[in-house]
């Protein structure tokens, strides 16, 4: 073999292996590690049916486990003078008491950076008093479209399908679809409940800019909330075949003092054949909204409450 | 009743035997071909991952009776000179909208001659923005041939009680007022061309899946099209499975759940326990999509029908647009007090 045929393939292979290995360096800085499936015209593929598993949709910061969502305080004690009793603490609402356990509220930790949601002075006293009126205000009680990023992390499973130019969102709750528009889109003619969803990739991370809200709908059961100014970007990113990391970017110069973000995995539903499932709720809440108008006797005219 | 509005045009049609439209197609189970024009043979368009690609927005832009009205005597088709005529009204409603006429000229019953009390309201959203297509079928029924609905007789008590009860009620509780009313639905059976609030419907495919968005009601479709078997969950839209014949989607559902017992705008839209659904959806060209269901329910047909229905594709970049029904349903309150205030009124008056 002559020395510098022998010199060449040293060359070559040298070149292969330098190439592959920055390559590999390269493609792991870009998503940590792990390369995700591809859809046929090679994005990431997102697909599938996935679920949050915390406790964000009872409050998106760290909460310690308590009786009820509605509390009331309860009856000071009158005992024997000079006799010490158990303090009075806080109990559950008369429309919520009989739930018992099942209408407790599990700790959790929170998964908002730093645990803080920077209101306005106007705003925190606002989100205050929406834990008083919790079960006359919370949209998630009528049955109401839950807004984003709320929809995603309530306690109900949600589809990715990815298509050619768009990609949805099935919520199971309340029936709920989103459309990320991943061509150009103009603006909703007014504002929604679940806001004007545009996506575009950022390497192999589904970024979505969510605008054009309404100022109907919370973060979470604790009454945090926001106005039509909101202003979300979300990110997708694959991790495993089974994990999803959600980050959400919250801004709203009419209620907030800064940016703030929120962060979670989401969990994959891997169960064969799994189904986004009817959720439709209007009926279930129909008594409770409604039910108060009572029901006309037509023999009499009366009205039956 | 706005939202309650989508079976407007079928209860007019049938109820009032006042459609004016018609048209299309040849014997039954066959094409609907626009009258105008013939089949193209453009290849159907694939998906990145082969599929027959169906994803658009879609709209039901033919005004075909679902029934064969009275008056064309069971006649399956339209004679060259009617399908003139309405091609012709076409177009006259179409330049009349465009100069902001409003009214009959542009295809709309004036209050006076509004069969239903309450749709002058409803006739406000029914703008079809662009001239309808002009089939040959006189009716969307293909089977039975008489182009009507086989009624089991109980069943044709419901549908008339189910008319005269549509704007007028009796609303002495909640459950009254219709399942569009209550923002719930207006059944599968009439989605994909039903809803003169807009009607339409995006189809958007993924890999194993036909998602099929309908804006009114928000009311959506998953299709898995992976071969899956049926699951034995009940529900509104049952349990749909879907599969490719050539280009045809083909899609059979059944575990429907029992609505009968709720008031429905057009009662063959009904979800019953024995009902069985199959749709067969084939883009005969470009712009068009042939949509065939048979329709079987012992419980309120005494033999199955199909009926066939062109529906047509909208331009590129339409979108559809949230429907929060239920989160603004300030009719439902409102129609329950002024019922109260009337019954109060009529017992003060004894």
């Amino acid at each position: 073999m002559p020395t510098w045929f022998k010199t060449a393939l040293v060359a070559i292979v040298a070149a292969i292996v330098v190439g592959s290995v920055w390559a590999q360096v390269r493609s792991s800085r870009r998503s940590a590690g792990y390369q995700p499936a591809r859809t046929a015209d090679g994005k990431p593929d997102l697909s599938g049916v996935w679920q949050a598993l915390n406790t964000a949709n009872f409050d998106i910061q760290s909460h310690p486990a308590r009786p009820a969502l509605a509390l009331i305080p309860a009856a000071p004690r009158t005992g024997v003078a000079g006799l010490v009793r158990a303090t009075p603490t806080d109990i559950p609402a008369p429309a919520v008491r009989a739930l018992g356990a099942v209408g407790a509220v599990p700790a959790g930790e929170g998964v908002v950076d730093g645990d803080e949601v920077p209101y306005q002075p106007w705003a925190a006293a606002k989100k205050k008093e929406n834990v008083e009126h919790w079960l006359e205000r919370d949209p998630e009680i009528k049955c109401f479209m839950p807004g984003v990023p709320r929809a995603t992390y309530m306690p109900y499973p949600f589809q990715i399908l990815q298509g050619t130019d768009t990609i949805l969102i099935a919520y199971e709750f309340a029936g709920t679809t989103r459309t990320i528009h991943m061509n150009k889109v103009g603006n909703s003619p007014s504002p929604s409940w679940m806001g004007l969803s545009r996506g575009r990739w950022e390497g192999d991370t589904l970024v979505v800019d969510v605008t054009d809200f309404n100022d109907e709908t919370w973060f979470d059961r604790a009454g945090n909330f926001h106005s039509d100014a909101l202003h979300i970007v979300e990110r997708y990113t694959a991790v495993s075949p089974y994990h999803l990391m959600y980050e959400v970017t919250v801004e709203d110069p009419k209620v907030f003092t800064r940016p703030w973000k929120m962060r979670m995995p989401l969990y994959r539903r891997t169960e064969k054949d799994k189904r986004i499932l009817e959720y439709k709720c209007v009926e279930f809440v129909e008594e409770a909204m409604y039910g108060h108008l009572g029901v006309v006797d037509p023999a009499t005219g009366h009205t039956n409450k | 009743m706005r939202y309650g509005s989508v079976a407007i045009l079928l209860t007019l049609a049938v109820v009032a035997g006042a459609a004016v439209f018609a048209v299309a197609s040849a014997a039954r189970n066959s094409t609907a071909a626009p009258a105008s024009d013939t089949h193209s043979t453009t290849p159907v368009a694939r998906t990145a991952w082969g599929d027959p690609d169906f994803q658009g927005v879609w709209r039901y832009e033919a005004v075909i009776a679902l029934e064969r009205p009275a008056r064309f005597g069971g006649r399956e088709f339209l004679t060259d000179a009617e399908i003139a005529q309405i091609q012709q009204t076409e177009k006259d409603q179409e330049a009349n909208r465009l100069a902001g006429v409003e009214g009959e000229a542009v295809g709309r019953q004036s209050i006076a001659a509004s069969p239903i009390r309450g749709n002058e309201y409803n006739s406000f959203w029914q703008d079809h923005g662009r001239p309808r297509k002009v089939y040959k079928q006189t009716s969307l029924i293909t089977d039975p041939r008489d182009g009507r609905i086989p009624y089991t007789p109980d069943a044709q008590k419901a549908d008339a009680r189910a008319a005269a009860r549509y704007g007028v009620g009796p609303y002495e509780s909640y459950l009254d007022p219709d399942t569009g009313e209550r923002c719930l639905t207006d059944g599968v059976t009439g989605m994909m061309w039903q809803g003169p609030n807009g009607g339409h419907n995006q189809i958007v495919q993924s890999p194993g899946y036909v998602t099929i968005l309908h804006e009114e009601y928000r009311d959506r479709r998953i299709i898995p099209v992976d071969g899956r078997p049926h699951s034995n969950i009940r529900q509104w839209f049952g349990d749909s499975v879907g599969h490719w014949q050539g280009d045809t989607l083909v899609v059979d559902t059944t575990n429907f759940v029992d609505k009968t017992n709720y008031e429905w705008a057009s009662i063959w839209t009904r979800p019953s326990e024995t009902l069985h659904l199959l749709e067969r959806f084939k883009r005969t060209d470009a712009d068009t999509l042939e949509y065939t269901i048979t329709v079987e329910d012992p419980t309120t047909f005494v033999k199955p029908w199909t009926a066939v229905i062109p529906i047509s594709k909208v331009p590129d970049g339409t979108q559809i647009y949230e429907y929060a029904c239920h989160e603004g349903n300030y009719a439902m309150p409102n129609l329950l007090s002024g019922a109260r205030a009337n019954a109060a009124s009529k017992t003060a008056g004894r």
